[in-house]
C-alpha cells in the first residue's frame, strides 16, 4: 500500500467504522506514522524534530478533517487523475494547524482553519438547519455560491468570504503541488534536462509577437559541446 | 569561563566558510600554508543525501514546502536566515534592519541567485562622478587580474558585450532565452533598456573534471549536488580539505579574536556549539570572513588594554557605513501568455537575461544606478501556488473567485502568464547607517549582540521609484500589465526594508586613511598587522551588482598579499 493510501486510510478513518483515530493517537499509531511519514528531504535534527512532533499528533477530530474533505472535494472535483485524498490536501491542512500554531503565526490552526469549519458550519445550520458534513452537496453549493465570489477587495469581505478564500487557496494550493496536482497542470520539470531553447512548435505559437533573434542565439550555449572543458584566448574568446 | 587552550599553532586562522573564507582558505591552503578554518554552522555538502534538498517534490515535504522554518520555502539551502534561534539582534526605534545569517559551511553561497558581476572602472571612483561618498583605495585595473582568474577557475557564464562600466571576462556560453524571457526582451527594447544576457556562475559548460555541468533544474538555490553550481563549499572548502592543510573548525562560533599586550593578534576564541564550552585557537595571521555585521561584531568584542574600543577601531568606524542594496519588484500580466503549452523551461536557477544599468545619472534626480532581474511563473508549483486562482479574470471581465472544475481550469489557463521584475540599486553609505554592540543584550552563547540603526535617505527611495515607472512602462511595452498598484510615497515607494536584499557590506570599509577607513587596500587592519577582513565589511560602495564576485576577488588579492608576507617573514 502506498504512503498516501495509508494515510489516507489512518487520517480519515475511511476504513469502516471510523473509532480507529478519535482525539488522541494511540503508541500503535504512533509507530504507524513513525513508519510512514519517512519524509527524506534534507532536514537538520531541529527541522525533522519538528515535523516528527507534528506527524505524531492531531489537531482535528475526525469529524473536522472530514468536513475539509467534503469541502475540498466540492472545491476541486475529482476528475481522471483522482481525488482531493489522492492529493493529500486534507493531510497538508492536519499539518499546517500545527505548523502554524504558533505566535508567530498568530494561532492560524485555531483562529483561522478551525474558526472556518465553525463560520461554515453555523451557515449551513441557519440555510438547513444541518452542519455541513450533513448536507448534500446541492446544499453546500448554495452556501458556496454566496461566500466563493470577490467583487470587492478581500480585506473588506465578511468573515466567512475571507475564510472561504482562505480554504480555497489552501486547497488549491495543497492539490496543485501533489503529484496527481502537478500531472493535471501539465508542469513538466524537475527533471535532468538539457535547455536548448523554447520548443519550435511553441515558438510559432508567438510568430508575429516574439522570436529569438539569429545575433542573440549565435552567443548561446552549443550543446554539443558543453562536456568539452573550457578554453580561452587571452582576449576572453571560448576556443572550445 | 575558563578558556581551553589545547590546538597546535596555525599559520592562518580564517573566520568562516562563505565567499570570502573560502575564497582565502583555497589560495592559502593550496600554497602550503596552515590553516585553521572556523565555521559557526555545521559541515555541508548538497551531494550529501541527508542534506540534499535538490530534486525533490513538493509533496516531499508535509507543508509542501512553504517557508515555516526557512524564510524562502522548506527546500532553500540555508540554514539560518532573518533570524536565528538564539540568536537575536536589536533595532534602533524608528529604524529598521534585516539580517541574513546562514549557519552553514560555504554559508550563504549555498543559496545565493549565482549573479556573478563584476565592478566596472566607474564603481570604484563613484564620488568622481557625483562627489557622494567615497572612492575605494583601488580601481579596477587593481582588481581586473583576480575577477580574470576568478572566471576562469570557479565559471561565470555570458558574453561579450563591450559596456564601459559592465566589463566583459572570461565567459561560459549562457543559455538560450526562455519564452517570457523573449517577452522581456521586446519589451526592454522597446522602452529603450539594455537587455543582456545574465551572467551567472553556473558551468553550462565543463570546466574541470571535478565538478559537473549543468542539468537545468533551475534549483540553484537549493546547493547543486553535482556542484555545477558556485557555492564556497563545494567549490573551495572541501576540495580543500583533500590537500591535508586546513583543519576545519565546525558548530564553532568565534567570540573574539585574542591579542597580547602589545596588541597584535595571537588567535581567536569560540564557542564549541556542541557543549557550550569556550576553546581558542592560536595563529599568526587571523582572517576574518564572517559576513559584513560579524565580523564587525567579533572586532567590536575583541577588547583590551590595547584596544579598548574593540580591535581595529582607532577610527571608531567599525559597523559605520553599513550599507544594503535598494530593492523593489513588481508582477506583470502577460496575456498572450495565458494558456500556455507545457514543457520544460526550468532552464538555470536564475535568469537567462537581465538589464544592467543604462541610463546617466546627470539626467535624474536621483545618483546610481540599478540593474533589473527577471522572474518567473512558469515554474515547479510550492506552497502559495494558486492562492488567488483566478484574479487575473478581472482583466476580461469576468467574475474573480468561485470554485469547482471552472476554478481547476482557471488555474491552468493563467499558469506561467505572469512575470516578475525586481530593481536591485546602489546606496549612498552613510555614517549614521551602522551596527553596534548593544551592551544589554546576549546571544545563548552569551556573546554581545549587535544593535541596528538604518534609514533609507530620499536618494534611495528616489531610485526606486524610477524602478516602478521603469517596470510599469515596461510592462506595457511587452504587451502586459504591471499588476498592483505603484507604492505611493508614503509607503516610500515600495523599498525593501535594509537587510532584505542581503547585499549588506561596508562595515571595515577600505582606505588608505586610518582616520577614515578601517582597513587597508589589502584589507588588513590598520591598527593590527595580522587581521585581515576579507567578506563584505572592506566595501566601501556596494555597486548595482551583486557583491560576491568583489568579496572573491579582493580575498584572492588579499591572500596572495598574505603569502607574500608570510613568505618574507613579516608577520
Amino acid at each position: 500500500m502506498d504512503r498516501r493510501e495509508t494515510i489516507k486510510n489512518i487520517l480519515l478513518g475511511s476504513i469502516g467504522s471510523s473509532v480507529l483515530l478519535e482525539s488522541c493517537v494511540s503508541s500503535l499509531d504512533n509507530k504507524v506514522l513513525d513508519k510512514i511519514w519517512e519524509y527524506q528531504y534534507g532536514r537538520t535534527s531541529e527541522e525533522k524534530k519538528r515535523d516528527d512532533k507534528f506527524l505524531n499528533s492531531r489537531f482535528f477530530s475526525e469529524t473536522e478533517l472530514q468536513t475539509i474533505e467534503k469541502i475540498a472535494n466540492i472545491i476541486l472535483p475529482p476528475n481522471e487523475l483522482g481525488d482531493i485524498n489522492d492529493a493529500g490536501v486534507v493531510e497538508l491542512f492536519e499539518f499546517i494547524a500545527k505548523d502554524w500554531s504558533t505566535p508567530a503565526h498568530n494561532n492560524y490552526g485555531e483562529k483561522v482553519l478551525r474558526r472556518g469549519l465553525i463560520v461554515f458550519d453555523e451557515l449551513c445550520i441557519q440555510k438547513f438547519g444541518l452542519k455541513l458534513l450533513d448536507c448534500s452537496k446541492s446544499q453546500v453549493k448554495v452556501l458556496f455560491d454566496e461566500i466563493s465570489y470577490e467583487n470587492k477587495s478581500l480585506k473588506d469581505q465578511k468573515e466567512s468570504v475571507k475564510l472561504f478564500a482562505t480554504y480555497r487557496g489552501m486547497i488549491v494550493t495543497g492539490y496543485f503541488t501533489s503529484e496527481i496536482g502537478i500531472k493535471d497542470l501539465g508542469y513538466k520539470g524537475n527533471t535532468p534536462n538539457v535547455w536548448n531553447g523554447v520548443p519550435s512548435e511553441v515558438l510559432e505559437q508567438y510568430i508575429g509577437i516574439v522570436s529569438y533573434d539569429k545575433e542573440w542565439i549565435d552567443k548561446c550555449v552549443d550543446q554539443s559541446k558543453r562536456g568539452d572543458i573550457a578554453k580561452w584566448d587571452d582576449e576572453g574568446n571560448l576556443l572550445t | 569561563m575558563e578558556i581551553i587552550n589545547n590546538s597546535p599553532k596555525y599559520d592562518v586562522i580564517v573566520v568562516g566558510s562563505g565567499a570570502g573564507g573560502g575564497m582565502a582558505t583555497k589560495i592559502l591552503s593550496d600554497a602550503g600554508i596552515k590553516i585553521a578554518l572556523v565555521e559557526a554552522g555545521p559541515y555541508f555538502d548538497p551531494a550529501n543525501p541527508d542534506q540534499m534538498t535538490q530534486m525533490k517534490w513538493p509533496w516531499e515535504s508535509p507543508r509542501r514546502g512553504s517557508g515555516t522554518t526557512r524564510a524562502f520555502g522548506d527546500f532553500h539551502m540555508s540554514y539560518g536566515h532573518w533570524k536565528v534561534e538564539g540568536e537575536p539582534y536589536t533595532i534602533e526605534k524608528e529604524t529598521n534592519f534585516r539580517w541574513w545569517r546562514s549557519r552553514m559551511l560555504g554559508g550563504r553561497t549555498n543559496h545565493w541567485g549565482r549573479i556573478s558581476l563584476r565592478f566596472g572602472p566607474k564603481d570604484f571612483k563613484s564620488k568622481d562622478y557625483d562627489g557622494l561618498g567615497e572612492n575605494w583605495p583601488i580601481s579596477y585595473d587593481d582588481i581586473k587580474p583576480y575577477y580574470d582568474k576568478l572566471d576562469k577557475l570557479i565559471g561565470v557564464f555570458g558574453t561579450k558585450e563591450n559596456i564601459f562600466n559592465e566589463p566583459d571576462g572570461f565567459f561560459l556560453p549562457p543559455p538560450k532565452p526562455r519564452l517570457h524571457e523573449l517577452f522581456y526582451i521586446k519589451g526592454a527594447r522597446k522602452s529603450g533598456v539594455t537587455v543582456i544576457p545574465s551572467r551567472l556562475s553556473i558551468l553550462t559548460k565543463r570546466i574541470n573534471n571535478t565538478r559537473g555541468v549543468c542539468f537545468y533544474c533551475g534549483q540553484c538555490d537549493r546547493s547543486c549536488s553535482a556542484y555545477a553550481d558556485f557555492s564556497s563549499s563545494s567549490c573551495y572548502v572541501i576540495p580543500s580539505l583533500k590537500g591535508g592543510m586546513v583543519d576545519l573548525y565546525t558548530n564553532s562560533m568565534v567570540v573574539e579574536v585574542k591579542t597580547d599586550k602589545n596588541g597584535r593578534a595571537t588567535g581567536v576564541s569560540y564557542i564549541n556549539k556542541e557543549n557550550g564550552r569556550e576553546y581558542s585557537i592560536r595563529g599568526k595571521v587571523v582572517v576574518l570572513a564572517a559576513s559584513a555585521c560579524s565580523s564587525a561584531r567579533i572586532l567590536l568584542n575583541s577588547k583590551s588594554k590595547a584596544h579598548p574600543d574593540g580591535l581595529g577601531n582607532s577610527s571608531n568606524l567599525i559597523g559605520k557605513y553599513l550599507h544594503d542594496s535598494t530593492g523593489t519588484g513588481r508582477s506583470v500580466f502577460i496575456p498572450d501568455l495565458i494558456n500556455r503549452k507545457t514543457y520544460n523551461e526550468d532552464g538555470v536557477g536564475g535568469m537567462h537575461v537581465y538589464s544592467p544599468w543604462w541610463l546617466d545619472n546627470k539626467k535624474l534626480d536621483f545618483p546610481r544606478g540599478y540593474h533589473i532581474e527577471i522572474g518567473r511563473s512558469f515554474t515547479m508549483p510550492e506552497y502559495g501556488f494558486g492562492y488567488n486562482p483566478n484574479e487575473l479574470n478581472r482583466f476580461f471581465g469576468v467574475k474573480v473567485g468561485g470554485y469547482g472544475d471552472k476554478l481547476r481550469e482557471d488555474v491552468k489557463k493563467y499558469y506561467g502568464s505572469t512575470i516578475g521584475l525586481s530593481g536591485r540599486g546602489e546606496a549612498i553609505p552613510r555614517k549614521d547607517n551602522y551596527c553596534e554592540i548593544d551592551p544589554d543584550t546576549k546571544d545563548k552563547w552569551g556573546i554581545p549582540v549587535l544593535k541596528f540603526r538604518y534609514k533609507w535617505s530620499d536618494y534611495e527611495i528616489k531610485q526606486v521609484k524610477h524602478m516602478h515607472d521603469t517596470f510599469e512602462e515596461l510592462a506595457y511595452n511587452m504587451g502586459g500589465i504591471a499588476l498592483g498598484n505603484k507604492p505611493t510615497k508614503e509607503q516610500n515607494y515600495g523599498i525593501s526594508a535594509p537587510g532584505e536584499i542581503i547585499h549588506e557590506v561596508g562595515t571595515t570599509r577600505m582606505g588608505d586613511d586610518p582616520y577614515n577607513s578601517v582597513v587597508n587596500k589589502y584589507e588588513r587592519l590598520h591598527d593590527v598587522d595580522n587581521v585581515y577582513v576579507v567578506d563584505g565589511g572592506p566595501f566601501v560602495s556596494q555597486a548595482d551588482k551583486n557583491p560576491t564576485w568583489t568579496i572573491m576577488a579582493l580575498s584572492w588579492r588579499t591572500s596572495e598579499y598574505i603569502i607574500d608576507q608570510l613568505k618574507k617573514q613579516n608577520i
